[in-house]
């Protein structure tokens, strides 16, 4: 009978334990699990690929001949401009934030520039009408498979003429000439002074797709950091990301003008970057005929117009323009 | 478990007997409690000796059924009305960290739009922007004081939304100076804003979703009450087997006690039954609703900053349009489930078609003209249009997320009520089994 009882016992404790815990388990308050973070993948290292040695030519700056005089809009027969005519207005790739050659107006909202009144330049000759210009704001690395694809019919996006690029696409006879240089934050040691070989171990940006980039990736000592524009490596610069920028004179003479504590070195050019207007490079045509249109311009003074309109202040009055070579 | 003849009792669930750790304590403590205190022993083989003995076995054991029905049954009860309030706060937390989302993408919507027109931005714009800016510091505030499990997620969102907010301060200032850099910075910051902040945003409404479903299945406890049906078979038991013993067939104590025992648990199933269909309905109806309005509103504001995106990037914003259209599907989609006067549809399309326009006068080469259409607050421009659109879901969405909210506190309401009854109703059962077997004891002797 104890042993029983004994049995009994247990059992009842074990039940009213079992209970017990039920209703603990009913009363007691839920906890949730902690709300997961999204899992955001690792940063990409920026690319640092050795840079490939661009094909070698003596005649990169050579395009063709110009036509004689511009011909009559009914007398075009080519098919690239008749499509252009037809539509009825000129579709260019510019960029929207090169200050002084083409760059956002934030107070109109219209963009601006040497570039782009060298764009609406050609629309006049086309057109008649400057304003017959569709402006597509493209990156640098956009400028080459955009035309490929007949995206644009053309690009006035400081795009320096290479012999690398030749091999893709068409362009125009020079219409500016610069230089790579350097950018560095005022804060470096002798910044005045620095050239790109004296930047070792510093982080130096570079957009991507450029010449400039290509170069920077030749040049020993210098972390390369890449953005998608020029205004883009300034931002990275003021963000305390990069130390310098790399780039032609010209882009950097209108990042400088935009923060006040960067400063163009005085270290020599190390490039020169003819400026073409890209095309497509089955547009030979079409190449011809904006040769006229620039030689036209080159010789009434409008080429100098332009350029004092735009680059006088940063970089004193107009020289003489480049001069053209043709006979491609 | 009817007319048991051997001296193993009965009404003990299965597995409390398997219970190996249990049964080894209690048999030391058992046995040191014989050893050590023989009087104690003798007690208790005195009081469970025999037929009455067993009587009051059987009679303890039918007060701890009677005792364990109301527990139960009293903890079902709360417990399903906790879940429906639970249910409600993850709602209202859900449609919570909707609204901040939402205000989110129009201060970006707003931010780019005013940066589209050029110039320095109206007062206006200025304080739409900032209106929303301050209703997400507020929400995300709110919404951490609510779901401490958030705090976390909620906490970066915060530190997100700070780097937002300053970038789009440091593109107004550069764009106030007429400098480029300007339109890089509120680039980056749109581009953080989707990249970083948003998501983390979409992960708090995911759980919250998530908790709330999961409340919503919960708020049927009345499986509990399977263990107060078993309780009170055993009673059933119990009252056969003293009828057996004592050829007394009718013992109105413990029938009284039965009786009592099972209109509570009826009530008890009734009311969880009840609160959890209304729950359903709740979550299949406004919850639903509000759920959809949101994601609608959602996709909307976000359609709208697409479009700024677009015209700004200047022919190469293909993405942002493409952004865009699974936006316009996205919305379309929970406007088919939601509206049912058409209203809102109406409204929509007229945005949708101001969207149509601005996008072929784009791609026909107008672009100035596109912009004007875009910004445009008379009838038919898109920044009329679509302000009026959402306003007019806003206000449905939250209208819905009110009815959700409301519904849920008010379902719960009469559950504590019922369990005070019915514990006070076990406690009276308790007594009666006492009084039943007791009779009977008294009878034996």
């Amino acid at each position: 009978m104890s042993t029983i009882s004994s049995t009994l016992r247990r059992r009842l404790s074990t039940l009213v334990a079992v209970a017990g815990l039920g209703a603990l388990a009913g009363c007691s308050g839920v906890t949730y699990a902690e709300t997961q973070l999204p899992t955001t993948p690792a940063p990409k290292p920026s690319s640092s690929a050795p840079a490939v040695a661009a094909p070698t030519c003596t005649n990169a700056t050579q395009s063709y001949d110009p036509l004689p005089s511009l011909p009559a809009r009914a007398d075009i027969s080519d098919g690239t401009m008749r499509k252009i005519l037809d539509k009825g207005f000129i579709t260019v790739g510019v960029s929207a934030d090169t200050y002084l050659f083409g760059a956002r107006n934030a107070f109109t909202g219209g963009i601006e520039g040497f570039d782009i009144d060298m764009a609406r330049a050609v629309a006049k000759a086309i057109f008649g009408d400057p304003s017959k210009v569709q402006l597509r704001v493209i990156t640098a690395g956009d400028r080459i498979p955009l035309l490929q694809d007949r995206e644009i019919d053309m690009v006035a996006r400081n795009m320096s003429m290479t012999c690398g690029r030749w091999n893709d696409i068409g362009f125009s006879a020079e219409y500016y000439r610069s230089g790579q240089k350097v950018l560095v934050s005022k804060a470096l040691p002798g910044a005045k002074d620095l050239s790109l070989a004296d930047l070792k171990g510093k982080r130096v940006c570079a957009p991507n797709g450029t010449t400039s980039l290509t170069k920077l990736q030749q040049v020993p000592g210098p972390v390369v950091v890449t953005a998608g524009t020029h205004t883009g490596c300034l931002v990275l610069l003021q963000q305390g990301k990069a130390d310098a920028i790399t780039g032609d004179d010209t882009v950097l003479a209108g990042l400088a003008a935009q923060d006040p504590n960067t400063v163009i070195t005085s270290a020599k050019a190390i490039t020169v970057e003819p400026y073409g207007l890209g095309l497509n490079k089955a547009d030979v045509y079409l190449a011809r005929y904006i040769n006229r249109v620039v030689a036209d311009l080159e010789a009434d003074g409008e080429w100098k117009t332009i350029y004092n309109r735009w680059l006088a202040a940063p970089l004193g009055p107009a020289p003489a323009p480049p001069t053209p070579v043709y006979g491609r | 478990m009817s007319a048991p003849t051997t001296n193993i009792p009965v009404a003990i669930p299965a597995g409390a007997s398997s219970g190996a750790p249990a049964g080894q304590h209690p048999r030391t403590i058992a046995g040191s409690l014989s050893g050590g205190l023989p009087g104690a022993r003798g007690l208790a083989s005195r009081l469970l000796h025999g037929t009455p003995g067993r009587m009051r076995l059987f009679g303890l054991l039918g007060v701890l059924a009677a005792l364990l029905l109301g527990a139960i049954s009293v903890n079902a009860l709360l417990a399903s009305q906790s879940a429906v309030e639970r249910a409600a706060n993850n709602s209202a937390q859900v449609v919570h960290a909707q609204s901040i989302h939402v205000d989110l993408l129009r201060a970006d919507a707003v931010a780019t739009n005013a940066f589209l027109v050029g110039g320095l931005e109206s007062p206006e714009s200025r304080a739409k922007y900032e209106g929303a800016m301050g209703r997400v510091a507020a929400g995300i505030a709110e919404a951490a004081a609510a779901q401490p499990a958030d705090g976390n997620a909620l906490g970066v969102l915060s530190q997100r939304v700070q780097t937002y907010a300053a970038l789009v301060e440091q593109a107004r200032s550069n764009n106030r100076l007429g400098l480029p850099v300007g339109a890089q910075y509120l680039t980056q910051a749109s581009t953080g804003l989707r990249a970083d902040a948003i998501p983390i945003i979409t992960q708090v409404v995911a759980a919250n979703e998530e908790r709330a479903t999961m409340e919503f299945e919960r708020s049927n406890s009345s499986v509990q009450l399977l263990v107060g049906v078993v309780s009170l078979i055993g009673l059933v038991g119990l009252a056969v087997w003293l009828a057996r013993r004592t050829h007394r067939y009718l013992n109105p104590s413990l029938t009284g006690a039965i009786a009592l025992l099972l209109v509570a648990l009826f009530v008890t199933a009734t009311v969880i039954t009840g609160i959890s269909t209304a729950t359903r309905d709740v979550s299949r109806g406004d919850y639903e609703q509000a759920v959809a309005l949101a994601n609608v509103t959602t996709a909307a504001n976000d359609a709208r900053a697409n479009e700024s995106l677009t015209l700004i990037k200047r022919g190469s914003g293909a993405a942002n349009e493409a952004a865009w259209k699974t936006n316009r599907t996205a919305v379309d989609a929970g406007l088919a489930k939601t509206d049912q006067s058409g209203e809102l549809t109406r409204s929509w399309q007229a945005y949708v078609d101001a969207h149509v326009k601005v996008r072929t006068l784009d791609n026909g080469g107008h672009w100035d003209d596109a912009v004007k259409l875009s910004t445009s607050t008379a009838d038919g421009g898109a920044a009329n249009t679509f302000d009026t659109f959402d306003v007019a879901v806003t206000q449905a969405r939250d209208s819905a997320g009110k009815a959700t909210v409301t519904t849920l506190e008010g379902l719960g309401g009469s559950a504590p009520l019922v369990a005070v009854v019915v514990a006070l109703v076990a406690l009276v059962a308790s007594w009666l089994i006492v009084r039943g077997v007791g009779q009977r004891i008294e009878e034996y002797r």
